[in-house]
């Protein structure tokens, strides 16, 4: 098996209170570098929770998360904030692209606490653009575009710095089933392509898109199958 | 980074490099501090009117009363600072006025530097517009006495018309103060005019334009020594002596003046040096800049609270934003950062067009007043960095909000 780019050792997650919440529940989890991962459960199961700690958002109670080898714990917000940039690309549910911007200044911005140079940037920003099939909108506002385009512009903007880990939440969750799967396409492409990519949802049917997907129930691992064989 | 960001690890298989740090030059910093404010035009637009009102209050008000001096110093420079005013002081021993002896004016004539003398002396007469105006109408102008050279040695100027004659023709003449003139209603324009001086008809030749070192003059009457001397028994004794030397020596003449003016009461003498007043009173400022620059801090203070206030619901409206940034590798710091450039942009260009205005009405005041235009460049430069300060300091605290944000809760959809 290929290289770890994300691990859960034993983890659990408390959010405090009297008494705490647990949201996570001994989780053990192991992401390899080209798999594709689908995190399904219904509302309250612990995704959300799980997607923060995935994306170094949030820290464990106690276990030991691992991305692309770093270990969270003991990380400062510099720290945190370097492994966001350097190894993860987020992918929201309601895209959350920045409306002053173009789109291709959108992608851009995803480069620009890396240091990169301006112009290399743009250059970037648009193989990352004609990637996701839209080399055509680059200079279009995000109210110019359609919901799909919007995610599209999402996925290029979380792919551009070439992360170890893309980490989808809800990618269609605000999209019409057609462009929903036009989106699942292109998640199919990128994976295809090698792409390492985490999605988060609820729905079972975009879930099997997924050759592997993980069940979430409570915040515990309920069920895990690969190719349709149960793990 | 010096320092590996996880603990050495026993499987050193797995042990990664470090992350190299997030950055953020101040270039991309300032480019995201002006792309903020585009996104938000109006409202930026409308925030930056309060910093430029107190910036341009302040710049107005500093520049104005530095051309107000400027004009002051200039009007010194072209008359001159080498005048003394030499005036009878108190009695020793009783409130009543002291009088100048008449033969002061030509011992100090004789005195060495000086180069010119003239005295006026008031006469106890009045002067009215008509014989039909009441004798107590006098409408504050007093009836002066005058030497010939008085107006040369005052390096003093004519409105209109002409200086006293040495010779009278018709009627007697007479030479109005600027304040005088239009006071009693003369204008020379609409032909020869006569004023009422005692008892007798006195043609008006000549009107004094302002004499800003004998201010006295400006609402007086002035009628020549002769004259006074034949239609009302002047007796010769002044009560203003103007006194002009060469500048280098004017305080060796005025430790003698009064000792020459009256060698035997000495002390009963006042001798004055009227630049010196007009410099004083121009150095100071009065309480009107005072309140004016007052005014515009004020106006400063509440653009700042309006810049602070303008942020705080930005930092709330953009929530999306700083999850986004923060997930793409921004530090808090970075965030801090944005929104402090924001702030300071904002401030910036409110503090600029402030400065543009203030400059703009100065110069405005100051050519409408003939002034020489005096616009100081620390009075600007101080402007523009009194907007930063405030900019600054508004910005902090919204700043720092957005920076405390968690990015987890940031980019859940609301």
């Amino acid at each position: 098996m290929s290289r770890p780019v994300l691990e859960f050792v034993d983890v659990i997650h408390e959010y405090p209170g009297s008494p705490p919440v647990r949201a996570l529940d001994h989780v053990t989890l192991t992401v390899s570098a080209g798999e594709w991962v689908a995190i399904v459960g219904p509302s309250g199961s612990g995704k959300s929770t799980l997607l923060n700690l995935m994306g170094a958002l949030d820290q464990p109670t106690t276990g030991t998360v691992r991305i692309d080898g770093h270990d969270l714990a003991g990380l400062d917000d510099e720290q945190l904030s370097a492994l966001r940039g350097r190894a993860l690309g987020f992918v929201f549910q309601s895209f959350h692209l920045l409306a002053g911007m173009t789109a291709l200044e959108n992608v851009a911005t995803a480069l620009v606490y890396r240091g990169v140079p301006a112009a290399e940037r743009r250059e970037r920003a648009a193989a990352a653009m004609s990637r996701v099939g839209l080399g055509h909108r680059i200079g279009h506002r995000p109210a110019q575009l359609s919901g799909g385009e919007s995610q599209r512009v999402a996925i290029a903007r979380a792919l551009v710095g070439a992360p170890s880990l893309v980490l989808a939440d809800e990618p269609t969750g605000n999209l019409d089933s057609r462009t929903g799967e036009e989106i699942m396409g292109l998640f199919q492409e990128l994976h295809r392509e090698g792409t390492t990519l985490v999605l988060i949802t609820h729905d079972q049917g975009i879930a099997a898109a997924a050759p592997r997907r993980v069940g979430i129930r409570d915040g515990k691992i309920v069920v895990s199958t690969r190719d349709g064989v149960t793990v | 980074m010096t320092a590996p960001l996880v603990a050495p690890s026993t499987d050193e298989s797995r042990s990664p490099a470090p992350v190299p740090r997030s950055v953020l030059t101040p270039r991309d910093a300032l480019a995201l501090g002006v792309q903020g404010l585009r996104g938000r035009r109006g409202r930026a637009l409308l925030t930056s009117v309060g910093i430029a009102i107190g910036i341009a209050a302040i710049v107005a008000v500093i520049g104005i009363s530095a051309s107000s001096k400027a004009n002051v110093l200039a009007v010194l420079d072209r008359l001159g600072t080498n005048y003394l005013t030499i005036t009878p002081g108190q009695t020793l021993g009783s409130d009543e006025q002291a009088q100048l002896p008449p033969e002061s004016v030509g011992r100090l004539s004789l005195l060495d530097h000086v180069q010119s003398v003239a005295a006026t002396a008031q006469l106890g007469v009045t002067v009215r517009r008509t014989d039909v105006v009441p004798a107590t109408n006098t409408k504050g102008t007093v009836v002066l006495a005058a030497e010939p050279d008085l107006l040369s040695t005052l390096n003093g100027r004519l409105r209109g018309g002409r200086w006293l004659d040495a010779t009278p023709r018709d009627y007697p003449t007479v030479v109005l103060g600027v304040t005088a003139a239009s006071r009693q209603g003369v204008d020379l324009s609409a032909g020869g005019q006569l004023v009422w001086i005692g008892d007798q008809w006195f043609a008006v030749v000549g009107i004094l334009d302002e004499m800003p070192l004998a201010p006295e003059l400006d609402n007086a009457a002035l009628i020549s020594t002769a004259v006074a001397t034949q239609k009302f028994g002047y007796q010769g004794s002044p009560t203003t002596v103007y006194l002009r030397t060469s500048p280098a020596d004017i305080n060796g003449v005025r430790d003698v003046a009064a000792a020459t003016a009256d060698p035997v009461s000495p002390q009963e003498v006042d001798v004055t040096r009227p630049s010196d007043a007009i410099e004083a009173r121009a150095a100071t400022d009065s309480a009107f800049t005072t309140l004016l620059l007052g005014l515009g801090g004020v106006a400063l203070l509440v653009g700042g609270v309006g810049i602070a206030n303008v942020m705080v619901i930005s930092v709330l409206e953009r929530r999306g934003e700083i999850g986004v940034r923060r997930a793409l590798g921004a530090t808090r710091r970075h965030i801090r950062t944005q929104f402090l450039v924001e702030a300071l942009v904002q401030a910036a260009l409110g503090g600029l067009a402030g400065v543009l205005l203030g400059g703009a009405i100065t110069v405005g005041y100051g050519l409408s007043m003939g002034w020489p235009i005096d616009l100081p460049v620390v009075g600007l430069a101080g402007g523009i960095l009194a907007a930063l300060v405030v900019g600054g300091v508004a910005g902090l605290y919204p700043a720092s909000r957005a920076a405390r944000l968690e990015p987890a809760q940031a980019v859940r959809p609301s």
